[in-house]
């Protein structure tokens, strides 16, 4: 427990110096050097928090995601590129081998350039569904920038900022924008969801939105030919993994643009102009996909029996408990925020839950904070319960996996073992069994005093017997 | 016959009764060396190592009770079987076997001989077999006055394959102390009968609660006993003796099996012991009308004092019946109806039909175990009948339902082959007794009488107890017949000792075959397996296999299984079965679900060896099938024309079940294309091998007679298997088709 808890402390000692919780070697994939400056204030903003930025092309030589079988990145940001492919470093297969080695991925693609094969492949295996040829524009006649110079082309949307997609989900992307605000995206290619638990959109496009290719589809539009409309257009996208690593799209790379950072638009239905709230949001969601924000993580975990008196309480994470015995069950969480580990609540209409499970769980029941044991950097929660009546390899599992929040999913196995021989109550403590002792101690009285009764008895006469039987 | 004159060729050699019985141990105690010693060729031809499938478990038992304690061990809650119900071995055990290896241990420790525990475990089934000569000496000796006869007993008993089968070195399972003390048991109760000694009485049932912590086949001597007692009732012979002995037995037995946690209340409860309890409460009654019998003497009186105990008899049989039927007592269980019916269990609990040790017994099978002991046996049965004392009713008795129990299973040859041993015993020394007699008969009127006797035929011949003066003269005939004799036993012996050279002393762990120049070559798989899981996977990675090898895994590679030789769980078994016959798609949630890391198969298709997976698949299925009917059907795994293929014809469910996938992937490799052939089956497999999706290839052993596979965790991408291999080989995700029915919309 000390151990854990100091070993904790080093963590988050070493947390602090770092910006990241992964790491923070950024690997941005760049057609050339040139186009950095129009990112120069996001890639600045990056580079502030602490991040170590190398610029490649897709077909550079000297790109390898992995060295001797180590991710040689932490992270990948991919700006639109005009090559077709991304050549031989950058496969599907290696960007899957970097995910599965829980390096993080932003995406970012550009309605004028069609997305890399590589990258649309990538986004197939996610459950992430490109428009046709990898070209799409997102237009809506109603919710775009009037003051701009393709106001006729109803190509920069203009979206509220970014609300959570259910309630009990965590805000990560729009804390601190006012309901006026607006972001821009401009000249942007949206995608449509699977229907993957591991998939989330972060910005939906308003119900008047629609997708087309601008180079084949011209002429009228049927709606069969829509690639996707409405709510159903995910214009930023997220995805995490099963550890973790996760993967945003964004369907605008202008959007992180220095012009559109400052930029201040009017909405096509008036208004004042306003600043767009894309710096910020860039800002999120680049702290978000580099493990910035939201991440979670398991400090210790702590089972006990729960007997007062028995001198086996005090041993932290037996191995094996009996049935019906009484057990208290502590996690302690962190939260990760830009910089540091705070505490992690858990929203209000949510419960942390704890399964006690064999095959099937035989509890499920809802964790408490536990203040005694929480601090600033870490919320501890508890349960006491009784474990069934049932013998068997049981484990305590936490698994906690919500939309933007890393996984939690602690397994910690123990075996419930039966009663031993001398565990149940003696026979004289259960009232029950009474008669049955009263009985026994009667059969033995009753025997020794026949036994004395007779070996004290005179034997009857020989003779007498002894003739009946020859008769 | 008298004691001293068939000795008389002993007695040349040294006359006087202390120098006989000085013979008389130094040759039981050569018995006893030639019994240890033929059963050694394993630990010399091998090594010391345990044999098998159970002994396996029972050295990992015993080497947890040297460990832990005896108090631990009769708590012990296994939680490295049976994952994830665990399993309580320490209540779910014979635990005399164990215990005894323990004493042993200890005991030498003491001596400050330290051994190590897996020595003894190795030798102690030898050790006891030298007893088990002993006790048949004994036992014999009860039965017929001519010493000779108990010690070519104990010779037939020290030697005989039946019994060798199940002892020799490394054979360490529960029947290696069992005969003995069966033996001894049924020695103790001849004893306590003949002598109506409540002390012997008392030693039978101190024994006999030995017998019940040592083996499960000690519900033979519950019901041989009573049935010995009923008998001897029946035939009139009550008497206090009987008395005295069965209920001294009775008692203290019960009491003594009933401290067993594996038994518990059982003798009180089932079927199988309700025998016993009825013979006892009868013998109360019988003793009841003898007492007043014997003290109001009147004949009308007696033939209703026995139509009443023949009333209460049948009283008891009736309430015995209602109180089954209601519920009180255990039925019958299935194991016991498959002693009745051969066909049962195959068609009820494929479990036990499964098990080749329970398969009725082949005919030659009784020649290869007994030799010429099988034609001496009736003979030793037939003379035991000519006198019928107490002590022949109950060799008879045994005899007969030895005999009958050993027809419908093969384990239970070992059983048989005390009473065999003691009968044909008997008889050998009945002969040579007559043979070996030196000295001619001195009335040769008695010899002419017995002549005109013989042709007398009928009245005389059947009266057994009008016994004629039997005598030989001629001395060619006497030589004639000793000396075929002595052949017949050399000949015995010459086939005991090739017999437990080369059928009963493989360890099955290894196999041996020989190389064409003669030299012996070791295939050494399992262990090379086992040696592999052990060093290569997590302590607690759980290995899903079928049931044969879940003792060896738990031994030798000390890792969790999900079911083992102890088949307590059939549904968990049958779980294990479905996983192996269905495809990966629908096993992989059961092996999710059971946290299974690796799956092992056992497949002697390169080498030719017939105790693999696929021979043994079917089995698999029935029993998945019991449980599961609608999911597993046998009859998919046959073709369409009934018959049962792994080659290109083999039926689809057949191709994509795990077990098949498992045993045959990357087989074809081995061959030039189109080449692959399975030596076991001899069939030629299609050029194609199965693709694996949920599970990947972690270990193969030399001769693949070990396969291991790993089974994938989920994919990191939420991808399903299929889709996720197909992606790392390359193969490109088609484009979805034009949809042609409404959008599937995704719904937050």
């Amino acid at each position: 427990m000390r151990l854990s808890l100091s070993f904790a402390a080093a963590l988050f000692a070493a947390a602090v110096s770092a910006v990241s919780t992964t790491g923070n070697r950024l690997l941005v994939i760049l057609d050339d050097d040139g186009d950095k400056h129009v990112y120069s204030k996001f890639l600045g903003d990056l580079k502030s928090r602490g991040f170590d930025l190398s610029f490649k092309t897709p077909k550079s030589d000297s790109l390898s995601l992995f060295h001797l079988g180590e991710r040689s990145y932490d992270h990948i940001i991919f700006f639109p590129t005009k090559t077709k492919g991304l050549g031989p470093n950058l496969t599907p297969n290696l960007l899957v081998d970097f995910l599965n080695a829980q390096g993080n991925i932003l995406v970012t693609l550009h309605s004028n350039v069609a997305a890399p094969t590589s990258l649309a492949a990538l986004l197939a295996e996610l459950d992430i569904q490109l428009p046709a040829d990898r070209a799409g524009l997102v237009v809506d006649h109603f919710h775009h920038a009037a003051d701009n110079s393709s106001a006729s082309a109803h190509d920069v949307l203009l979206l509220p900022p970014p609300k959570p997609v259910r309630s009990d989900v965590k805000d990560f992307f729009s804390a601190g924008a006012g309901p006026d605000d607006v972001l821009a995206f401009p000249r942007g290619m949206g995608a449509t969801l699977g229907a993957s638990a591991l998939l989330n959109p972060i910005v939906r496009a308003p119900a008047t939105a629609y997708s087309y290719n601008p180079k084949e589809q011209v002429g009228a539009l049927t709606a069969d030919d829509v690639f996707a409309a409405g709510t159903q257009l995910s214009l930023v996208s997220a995805f995490q993994a099963r550890n973790s690593a996760r993967l945003a799209l964004v369907g605008a790379a202008e959007m992180l643009q220095d012009a559109w950072f400052d930029a201040e638009v009017t909405a096509a239905a008036g208004g004042s102009k306003k600043k767009t709230l894309n710096r910020e949001f860039a800002k999120r969601l680049s702290g978000w996909t580099f493990q910035e924000l939201g991440v979670l993580r398991t400090n210790w975990i702590e089972h006990r029996l729960d007997e007062p008196g028995d001198a086996r309480s005090n041993e932290t994470n037996p191995n094996i408990y009996r049935i019906k015995n009484n057990v208290q069950y502590t996690i302690s969480l962190s939260e990760y925020a830009w910089d540091s580990w705070t505490a992690f609540a858990v929203p209000d209409n949510d419960d942390l839950q704890l399964e006690f499970t064999m095959l099937s769980p035989f509890h499920r029941l809802p964790l408490s904070w536990d203040t005694s044991r929480s601090s600033e950097a870490a919320s501890a929660y508890t349960a006491h319960f009784r474990l069934p009546d049932q013998h068997g390899i049981f484990n305590f599992r936490v698994n906690y996996k919500r939309p933007f929040l890393s996984n939690i999913d602690e397994k910690n196995t123990v075996s419930v073992r039966h009663m031993a021989h001398n565990e149940w109550p003696r026979s004289f403590v259960i009232s029950g069994a009474w008669p049955w002792i009263a009985g026994v101690a009667v059969t033995v009285a009753g025997w020794l005093a026949f036994c004395a009764v007779w070996m004290y008895s005179a034997p009857a006469k020989q003779g007498v017997r002894g003739d009946k039987k020859t008769r | 016959m008298s004691a001293a004159d068939p000795l008389q060729v002993l007695a040349s050699a040294g006359k006087g009764e202390s120098t006989r019985s000085v013979l008389r141990v130094i040759i039981l105690a050569l018995i006893a060396g030639a019994a240890i010693s033929s059963r050694l060729f394993s630990v010399i031809r091998f090594e010391s190592i345990i044999h098998e499938f159970d002994p396996w478990f029972n050295f990992r038992a015993t080497k947890y009770l040297v460990a832990n304690g005896f108090y631990n061990f009769w708590d012990w809650f296994d939680d490295r079987t049976w994952h994830p119900l665990g399993r309580v071995t320490g209540g779910t055990l014979y635990p005399g076997l164990m215990v005894t290896s323990g004493v042993i241990y200890h005991a030498l420790r003491a001596l400050t001989i330290p051994v190590d525990i897996r020595n003894i475990c190795v030798l102690l089934a030898p050790g006891f077999s030298g007893l088990t000569a002993i006790a048949a000496y004994l036992l014999t000796n009860e039965m017929t006055p001519s010493p000779s006869a108990g010690l070519l007993a104990a010779l037939f008993m020290g030697i005989a394959p039946g019994y060798i089968s199940r002892s020799v070195a490394g054979s360490y399972d529960n029947e290696a102390i069992a005969i003995f003390l069966l033996v001894f048991t049924f020695y103790l109760w001849i004893k306590a009968l003949k002598q109506g000694s409540m002390l012997w009485g008392a030693l039978c049932a101190l024994f006999y609660g030995y017998m019940v912590a040592s083996w499960g086949g000690y519900a033979f001597i519950t019901c041989l006993l009573p049935l010995h007692s009923f008998v001897l009732i029946c035939m009139g012979r009550y008497s206090t003796r009987l008395y005295v002995a069965y209920t001294t037995w009775y008692a203290l037995g019960t009491l003594a099996s009933m401290q067993i946690p594996f038994v518990g209340f059982l003798p009180v409860k089932t079927s199988e012991h309700m025998p016993a309890l009825g013979i006892f409460g009868f013998l109360q009654l019988l003793a009841f009308l003898d007492y007043v019998r014997s003290a109001i003497p009147s004949r009308q009186f007696q033939t209703f004092l026995w139509l009443f105990a023949g009333t209460a008899f049948g009283v008891g049989l009736l309430g015995l019946v209602v109180a089954t039927s209601m519920g009180f007592i255990a039925p019958w269980s299935g194991r016991f109806y498959s002693l009745w019916d051969t066909g049962y269990a195959k068609i009820h609990i494929p479990i036990i039909a499964s098990v080749s040790e329970h398969q009725p017994t082949a005919w030659p099978a009784f020649f290869f175990d007994l030799q010429m002991l099988v034609w001496l046996f009736p003979v030793g049965v037939y003379l035991l009948f000519q006198e019928l004392a107490d002590e022949h009713v109950f060799i008879v008795v045994y005899a007969l339902f030895g005999s009958y129990f050993a027809g419908v299973m093969v384990r239970l040859m070992l059983t048989l082959t005390p009473v065999v041993c003691v009968a044909a015993a008997i008889a050998v020394s009945h002969l040579l007794d007559i043979y070996l007699n030196a000295k001619s008969p001195e009335n040769p009127d008695a010899a002419a009488d017995k002549d005109a006797d013989g042709k007398k035929g009928g009245k005389a011949g059947l009266k057994s107890t009008n016994k004629p003066l039997v005598g030989i003269y001629a001395g060619w005939v006497k030589s004639v017949i000793v000396s075929s004799f002595a052949i017949y036993l050399l000949l015995f012996v010459m086939h005991c000792t090739w017999v437990t050279s080369n059928a009963y002393s493989s360890p099955s762990v290894v196999l041996a075959s020989r190389l064409p120049d003669g030299s012996q070559h070791i295939i050494d798989d399992y262990r090379e397996a086992y040696q592999w899981l052990r060093q290569n996977t997590r302590e607690d990675a759980k290995i899903m296999s079928w049931w044969d090898y879940g003792y060896q895994i738990g031994g030798m590679a000390d890792r969790p299984t999900l079911v083992d030789n102890n088949t307590w769980n059939n549904t968990h078994i049958a779980t294990v079965g479905k996983a192996m016959a269905s495809s990966e798609e629908r096993s992989y949630p059961i092996m999710r679900q059971h946290e299974v890391d690796y799956v092992l198969v056992v497949f002697g298709g390169l080498l030719g060896y017939s105790g693999d997976d696929i021979n043994k698949f079917l089995w698999m299925v029935r029993i998945a099938e019991g449980i599961w009917p609608d999911e597993v059907k046998e009859r998919d795994f046959f073709t369409a024309r009934g018959e049962y293929r792994v080659d290109g014809d083999a039926t689809e469910t057949m191709k994509n079940s795990v077990m098949y996938k498992t045993s045959y992937y990357n087989y074809q490799n081995l061959f030039p294309p189109g080449q692959a052939v399975d030596r076991m089956r001899g069939v030629r497999l299609p050029e194609v091998g199965p693709q694996l999706t949920h599970l990947e290839e972690a270990f193969t052993s030399e001769n693949w007679i070990i396969r291991i596979y790993k089974v994938k965790d989920l994919d990191n991408l939420g991808r399903d298997h299929a889709s996720a291999v197909a992606f790392d080989k390359g193969v490109k995700k088609k484009k979805p088709a034009k949809k042609k029915g409404p959008r599937v919309l995704r719904v937050e």
